[in-house]
């Protein structure tokens, strides 16, 4: 009884419980007083999402009733329209929308449960399963792509913002003047190429480069990388009778690439952006001039100064870049035929109208975006002393 | 003005007497001089500007009409005409093109009537039923086609503004490229026998002005949400800010789609549809620029000239409306112009996955749409042509954003 109790509440005695022990930490510590607040506003704002996404799908025409009725249909039975009634009573489709709403909160904080998806006839939960994660997992790992090529190549399109193509400085001698200018000139043809590459990524949308990748490998008469595994080891266990199978693996990270390349290269274009204006913004600041005055130079003077001052709003906007990243994956899904979360969140909106499956995976999405925004504030108010002064006060 | 651009333009030696232009110089004069130095932006600017102009008079810049009636039954699936100066039978200073015409599928559909299943054997081994047969032409290098300028063509309307509720329709039948005899694809023809290169033209301008719709009502909603909410604050900046937040979580091409798909049960005409998705693309877009209006006006809104206003006794809607955005003017525009490329590339992956608009609209997402299709990837590569347009579209776009960028920001200026 006690334990059925626990079982069908658990998720809410996690929240309250680290509520409280926040709460308690922050009694006599403004730091904790300040993630206790961010932590229930996190709470607060999902809260609101789950009902935009909930009024969101009410537009979705059809409802679950009518589906099940549908299909009863093409069994051979007669249906009425009472029929379909009675049907939507059951499913306590025809309480006002503000219950049916309430009641699917209350089932989520309770224990984690998002409904019941009509055109998968399981619980959302497992038609779900890992698919989510694999879909975090591709969003992360464009993210990792996009900010490797984005951060130092954004640091030095912002170094060479301001400079000129050659060197006219008439102290240096023609030799110096000579070698500069090349130097400079490079620097400006390699920043001009990268953006012109990156910005590419984003002007090529990114169901056509996904096709055309295909298309190469069509052409080249090779296996095509769609999908997740090919079919010789679709079936095969990952940890078969002779240990570890690094067969699926070489094959999982041949097939997966091409997502990640894909939705990262567009990502890229704007994080490049992004950086760039962060680092230009700071570069112009006086104590970057103060710290010139001191005589600290070249690589010394940008990494120390304006870079290491630009990269924590770029941390801080990390939760958003996996939303812009997330609205890339599910036309690429369709592309390439992957089966993940964005592939079902596509199929549940144009195919099968599947309101709560759609409305599970957008809540979930936002919940990563939201406890991505939460920690990254958290974390940035501990190690940040600019962030700390801003939100803690002195 | 002048004064300004020639400080900026032609260096220092002017510079005492011009000073003071600099310094009283408004917002937008400094953006524009400072833009004026961006190289890779000016030359963005020029493809983009002669891109727009081309689209938005493309019925004169197209050679063929791009619905139905201009298609060319005979030419479908036509190859690409190529222009020449000089071949073996001589130069000429006039470009030409030759005369292309399809064989007729030679299918004998009376054998198949009699012969039963081996004649059809014998039709489907013969390649005669290939997709890529049916792009055979011949060329008839005698018979030159020269091309023509300002040619009279089909009429249409070079400017229309009898929608606006002025009586001012202006209608033209000359085209800018012509030939004398039959039509002239210069970048070949659909499966229906329709330009290419006209449909694209004409294409520019729909996607274009979906996204001019689009944005303005971006700009109003994130004008209603980010001033109310900044100009009141407390409680309404709460509630508007959190609800602001909610929406700015969840991915924004799923929350279209749910909206498309909702359009596409209602019988709506194709230019009801058109202006609907425009709306939803723009009306779902504002919490970005929202948030920065609601912050901005929170900082202006104790200033000494708002508090002069309100002692003037103007209402909260005048002081919000020609005080306080206006201050904030610049910003905007050009945050609206950097928006142009997504919102172009949110229509496009709308159209490509069929809820966006559909075919006989001509907008560059339901061209791109067509390069999905295997038959077009293998024997119609000309039907790319769209994509290269939409590349060097958004590119130039980008570009354009990214100079207006630095030059609207009024710390780039170093001192």
């Amino acid at each position: 009884m006690v334990i059925e109790f626990f079982a069908n509440t658990w998720l809410l005695w996690i929240l309250v419980s680290v509520g409280t022990g926040l709460f308690w930490l922050g009694r006599d510590s403004q730091y904790f007083n300040y993630v206790f607040n961010r932590y229930s506003l996190a709470l607060l704002t999902l809260l609101l999402v789950s009902g935009v996404v909930f009024v969101l799908m009410e537009v979705l025409p059809g409802d679950c009733a009518e589906k099940y009725i549908a299909y009863k249909n093409t069994q051979g039975e007669t249906i009425t329209q009472a029929d379909i009634d009675a049907e939507r009573a059951r499913m306590g489709l025809d309480q006002p929308m503000v219950v049916r709403w309430a009641s699917w909160v209350t089932d989520l904080t309770l224990r984690g449960d998002m409904g019941f998806s009509c055109s998968k006839r399981q619980s959302v939960n497992l038609a779900l399963g890992d698919r989510f994660w694999m879909s975090f997992l591709f969003c992360m790992a464009a993210l990792i792509f996009a900010y490797l090529i984005a951060v130092p190549f954004g640091i030095l399109s912002a170094f060479t913002i301001n400079k000129t193509w050659t060197d006219k400085n008439p102290q240096h001698t023609p030799t110096e003047r000579l070698i500069n200018s090349i130097g400079m000139s490079t620097q400006k043809v390699l920043d001009l190429v990268l953006r012109l590459v990156s910005y590419l990524g984003l002007a090529l949308p990114n169901f056509l480069l996904a096709l055309t990748i295909i298309l190469l490998y069509v052409f080249a008469g090779e296996p095509m990388p769609t999908g997740l595994y090919s079919d010789e080891y679709r079936n095969v266990p990952w940890f078969g009778d002779n240990g570890f199978s690094w067969g699926k693996l070489d094959d999982f990270i041949g097939h997966i690439w091409l997502p990640i390349f894909v939705i990262g290269w567009s990502a890229t274009a704007l994080q490049l952006q992004t950086v760039r204006a962060l680092v230009v913004d700071e570069s112009n600041k006086l104590y970057v001039d103060a710290a010139r005055a001191r005589g600290v130079d070249g690589i010394a003077l940008w990494a120390g100064y304006p870079v290491r001052h630009s990269i924590s709003p770029l941390v801080n906007s990390i939760g958003f870049d996996y939303n812009r990243v997330f609205n890339d994956l599910p036309i690429v899904a369709v592309v390439i035929g992957l089966t993940d979360a964005a592939a079902l969140l596509i199929e549940a909106l144009s195919m099968t109208n599947d309101q709560e499956l759609a409305a599970a995976i957008l809540f979930l999405v936002a919940l990563v975006i939201i406890s991505m925004n939460f920690f990254t504030d958290v974390i940035l108010a501990a190690i940040d002393p600019r962030v700390r002064k801003s939100v803690l006060g002195n | 003005m002048n004064a300004l651009l020639a400080r900026f333009g032609f260096g220092r030696q002017s510079k005492s007497q011009n000073d003071e232009s600099y310094y009283t110089a408004g917002q937008l004069a400094l953006i524009k001089a400072r833009f004026k130095r961006k190289t890779s932006g000016v030359v963005a600017a020029w493809i983009l500007g002669t891109l727009v102009m081309m689209g938005f008079f493309a019925p004169f810049f197209s050679p063929v009409d791009p619905t139905i009636n201009g298609a060319d039954p005979d030419y479908r699936r036509g190859a690409p005409q190529a222009f020449y100066f000089w071949d073996e039978n001589g130069f000429s200073l006039r470009p030409f093109t030759y005369t292309y015409t399809k064989e007729k599928a030679r299918i004998d559909l009376k054998a198949l009537a009699g012969g039963g299943l081996n004649a059809l054997d014998a039709l489907t081994s013969s390649g005669a039923l290939k997709a890529s047969n049916q792009n055979k032409y011949v060329i008839d290098k005698e018979q030159r086609r020269y091309i023509q300028l300002f040619v009279k063509g089909w009429e249409y309307s070079l400017i229309d503004l009898s929608v606006g509720g002025l009586d001012l329709d202006i209608r033209w039948d000359r085209h800018l490229l012509g030939v004398e005899q039959g039509q002239l694809h210069i970048m070949g023809t659909d499966e229906d026998g329709k330009d290419v290169f006209s449909r694209t033209l004409h294409a520019i301008w729909i996607t274009i002005s979906i996204a001019i719709v689009a944005l303005i009502v971006k700009l109003f909603s994130s004008l209603l949400v980010g001033g109310v909410s900044g100009y009141f604050g407390g409680r309404i900046d709460a509630v508007l800010m959190s609800i602001t937040d909610a929406v700015r979580v969840v991915p924004a091409i799923p929350i279209y789609l749910a909206c498309a798909v909702a359009l596409s049960e209602m019988d709506l005409t194709p230019v009801q549809r058109y202006f609907a998705i425009a709306v939803i693309i723009g009306a779902l877009d504002f919490p970005t620029l929202g948030r920065r209006l609601r912050t901005h006006i929170l900082t202006e809104r104790n200033q000494d000239y708002v508090l002069a206003a309100q002692l003037c006794g103007s209402s909260s809607w005048r002081i919000i409306w020609r005080h306080l955005v206006p201050s904030f003017g610049s910003y905007i525009i050009v945050d609206t112009l950097i928006n142009f490329p997504y919102v172009i590339l949110a229509e496009t992956s709308l159209s490509f996955l069929g809820l966006g608009l559909t075919d006989p609209i001509n907008s560059l997402g339901v061209l791109l749409q067509k390069a999905q299709d295997p038959d077009i990837q293998q024997n119609m590569l000309w039907q790319f042509f769209p994509v290269a347009v939409f590349v060097f579209l958004i590119m130039a776009f980008v570009f354009v954003g990214d100079a207006l960028r630095d030059a609207a920001d009024p710390y780039s200026e170093k001192k």
